[in-house]
């Protein structure tokens, strides 16, 4: 146990190093600034999987290796569990050295007072052994339930790894961006690379859809989202519904096993591009984002920006968009560049800047941004919400409605069941192992001129202060139950 | 509203001046053994009691959600807890009285951070926050937490002075013999094929005022009885006690704690789509529970029991403190919306 105790700290150890270190996935982009401020510190703490502490191999070990001690601990254990139960409790030679002894004189003879006693343990859940041979007593044994327990609690950690190795490897998470009035199919190529796979998924995305009909979200006075909804038909994956679910904090929705849980929300203007012909070039809801806030100044406050990419036109054009509540928070944000919150706005307005060159799509970039290398800005201007406004060579951008998406957490966990079963065995081992406690009785009578004397030892193993008042109040209901007036009583309520 | 956040407010101030004043009388009582100085401070902790719960449920009513949905909330019911347990339990079912005025010392302070640094207005709460498993989790910490502090805080840093001062005592007069608070192990009438001393040190000098003596316990004295230490047992309670009332307080606060983590992260399965996701909270209440297991562990382990776990328990101590106010306050994770900045 030392060992598994000592490892079992140094687990601690490795826990405080991943909270006090920014971690993969956590917090990424402190990891790019400490490679930028203390780069020797950070190669260093990235060789030592110091970035990535809960998957870092010594990590890995650290547990292994407790598990390993856990096991070669609890596998003789368990085998010694099992044997006791299938022995009967152990008679005793000696009763007066016990820890705990008592003698009584009582009024029945040897053989009754040992079958009443044996009733009275029976009663109290002893297991109890009505030994013959050359001394006959009661041998009583009770809280067996103590190590199962702890041996339940226990073996739940290693149900606690399977569940995870089970659940993380046949599963999947990532991201889905879905515009009010769009559906959005479950497959790898729509998660945009968010989709992170477990090593045995296998591919298995599900073909299931979502609807997304409305979002709503309503705001605090001070510009805090109270609540958001997403209102949205689930589609299995035959296409046949599968119902309509608002999905919010706190309220995922489900469909053929993957989860969707509420994860954020922005805007989503349609624009309309077409040329000099009418031609649609482009046309629908175009994702805007907010970049993130830098310190003091609230996320509600960051603008939202979008782009639209035309790269059949020649030169390729592309324009940059950024949603303005109405006309005149756009003028006071154009003259003092103060960051103007979004919530609802009563007249949008889209202010764009067009560029013209190459945008370089050959190379990875974001939807929702342009690349800046080959492009030259030619105009600017705004279009309100309903209007269009031209940019030039004939090219009309309209803004005739302005939706909202939002962004949904998908993932499917198969062993989230294992991990409930296994957490629920924790709990249930964890109750008994502290509180219930090993102890044994054993009862004999010798015989005595007016009856017997009733002998009773015993001990525990834990809780001793208990089972001593435990103890006294067995002694004190065998005597009670073998001393002459309560066996009369016995015996005519037997008649 | 306004008024009964108001009511709540003062109340919660009247609750902590009379655990201070309390305090005083009990530390009097551990220094002089006044009678008188007991019956004061037992008044006015239980009145201190009431006037807390008067606090916390006119809070709830002003805020319109149960009240634990910020730290000052959380604060106020820790502190509560600590002292009803210390009342109830050590004072009403142990006998064990000496120990009232830490108990009070650290409710006090636990209020006094609360009432000063971290005081909120009543308000709504963050949406993510409205949801019945994450209510039952985060009562489920401040009842872990309240036990924590007090086995772990309070009972055992007692035992290692406790345990210091019967060695420095024992070599002062030359004993042989020094208890350490540990388990004597295997005694003659523990037959072969059973762990000794699992979990629990053997005597009971102290629990007999616990144990009903019809039985023939006393014929097995108990380790340490009847030597000269017992007569000069100085102002605290033996360290056998303390050991045990803190063993027994860090159990309860364990389990609570194991159930608090996995409402939590049944909480967090529903509301993020992942049951654990290493969030710097989640991190050290998993450390937390490390570190108290280990000391379960250690009790029960030869060469660790005695000082080495109550040292154990005293780091878990540091660390629940490390988790409730430096993780919430300063460290940026998914649970950073509890009521601070």
């Amino acid at each position: 146990m030392r060992t598994a105790l000592i490892l079992l700290l140094l687990l601690a150890v490795g826990a405080v190093a991943g909270s006090l270190i920014p971690q993969v996935g956590i917090s990424d982009d402190k990891i790019s600034q400490m490679f930028v401020d203390h780069p020797l510190r950070a190669t260093v703490y990235e060789a030592t999987g110091l970035f990535d502490v809960y998957g870092s191999w010594w990590f890995t070990l650290i547990y292994a290796l407790l598990l390993t001690s856990l096991a070669a601990c609890l596998f003789p254990r368990t085998r010694a569990l099992l044997r006791t139960l299938r022995t009967r409790p152990q008679p005793a030679r000696e009763l007066d050295s016990m820890r705990l002894y008592v003698e009584r004189s009582v009024a029945v003879p040897p053989g009754t007072v040992l079958d009443r006693s044996a009733n009275i343990l029976r009663r109290k859940r002893f297991r109890v052994d009505r030994v013959g041979g050359a001394v006959p007593q009661v041998a009583a044994d009770k809280g067996i339930a103590r190590e199962a327990g702890s041996l339940l609690f226990h073996w739940a950690f290693f149900l606690i790894v399977i569940g995870i190795f089970y659940g993380k490897g046949t599963g999947f998470t990532g991201y889905a961006v879905i515009p009010e009035g769009t559906t959005w199919t479950e497959a790898h190529a729509n998660y945009d690379g968010t989709a992170r796979e477990g090593r045995f998924f296998n591919e298995n995305h599900t073909g299931a859809q979502v609807r997304v009909e409305e979002f709503t979200v309503v705001y605090e006075p001070d510009g805090t989202p109270q609540e958001f909804t997403t209102t949205a038909e689930l589609l299995h994956g035959d296409g046949t519904s599968a119902g309509t679910a608002d999905i919010e904090l706190n309220a995922p929705g489900s469909v053929d096993g993957v989860d969707f849980y509420q994860y954020g929300y922005g805007w989503a203007p349609v624009i309309e591009v077409t040329d000099a012909d009418g031609e649609i070039l482009f046309s629908g809801p175009v994702i805007f984002e907010q970049d993130r806030a830098p310190k003091g100044i609230s996320q509600a406050a960051m603008p939202w920006t979008g782009a639209v990419k035309l790269p059949s036109l020649r030169p390729q054009v592309g324009v940059a968009f950024r949603l303005l509540p109405d006309p005149e928070t756009a003028l006071v944000s154009e003259m003092t560049d103060e960051p103007i919150p979004v919530l609802k706005p009563s007249h949008p307005v889209l202010a764009l800047r067009v560029f013209e060159g190459d945008l370089r799509l050959d190379v990875a970039q974001r939807v929702t941004e342009l690349d800046p290398v080959g492009l030259q800005e030619r105009r600017s201007g705004i279009v309100p919400l309903g209007e269009d406004v031209r940019i030039g060579g004939g090219v009309t951008v309209s803004f005739p409605e302005l939706r909202e998406y939002t962004v949904l957490q998908v993932g499917r966990d198969a062993g989230v069941g294992i991990m409930l079963l296994a957490a629920i065995l924790i709990l249930g081992g964890l109750l008994p192992a502290l509180y219930s406690s090993r102890r044994r009785v054993w009862v004999r009578a010798d015989p005595a001129p007016h009856g017997s004397v009733l002998k009773v030892g015993g001990f525990a193993l834990q809780r001793r202060s208990e089972f001593e008042e435990e103890f006294a109040r067995l002694v004190e209901a065998m005597a009670r139950a073998t001393d002459h007036a309560s066996a009369i009583e016995s015996e005519t309520e037997r008649t | 509203m306004e008024q009964l956040s108001q009511i709540s407010n003062i109340a919660f101030w009247t609750a902590l001046c009379l655990y201070a004043v309390a305090m005083v009388f009990d530390f009097y009582y551990l220094g002089f053994r006044r009678e008188g100085a007991w019956k004061i401070a037992n008044v006015l902790s239980w009145a201190g009691l009431a006037v807390q719960a008067v606090s916390v449920v006119t809070r709830g009513i002003a805020a319109g959600h149960l009240p634990w949905g910020n730290m000052y909330e959380y604060s106020s019911i820790v502190a509560l807890i600590m002292v009803a347990v210390e009342k109830l339990v050590v004072e009403l079912r142990y006998k064990v009285r000496t120990v009232a005025g830490f108990v009070l010392l650290a409710a006090v302070a636990t209020m006094l951070i609360a009432g000063t640094a971290l005081y909120r207005d009543p308000g709504p709460l963050v949406p993510a926050l409205d949801s019945a498993w994450l209510m039952i989790h985060v009562i489920l910490v401040i009842t872990a937490s309240a036990l924590l502090m007090l086995g772990a805080g309070v009972l055992s840093p007692l035992f290692l002075v406790k345990v210091r001062q019967e060695r420095r005592g024992a070599a002062a007069i030359g004993a042989t013999r020094v208890p350490r608070g540990e388990s004597e192990g295997a005694t003659a009438d523990d037959p072969p094929g059973f762990e000794p001393g699992a979990d629990e040190p053997v005597g009971s000098a102290s629990m007999a005022a616990t144990a009903t003596a019809t039985v023939a316990a006393a014929a097995t004295a108990p380790p340490g009885a009847g030597s000269p230490l017992l007569a000069k047992r100085g102002i605290l309670p033996p360290s056998e006690t303390l050991d045990r009332l803190a063993y027994r307080t860090i159990a309860v606060g364990f389990v609570v704690w194991t159930f608090a983590v996995i409402a939590g992260a049944i909480w967090a399965q529903r509301a993020w789509g992942r049951y654990w996701g290493w969030d710097p909270k989640e991190v050290w209440a998993f450390i937390t529970w490390v570190v108290f297991a280990g000391y379960l562990h250690a009790r029960a382990t030869a060469g660790w029991k005695g000082t080495r776990a109550a040292l154990l328990a005293s780091v878990g101590f540091v660390v629940v403190l490390f988790t409730y106010y430096v993780v919430n306050i300063f460290i940026v994770g998914l649970h950073s919306y509890a009521g601070v900045s």
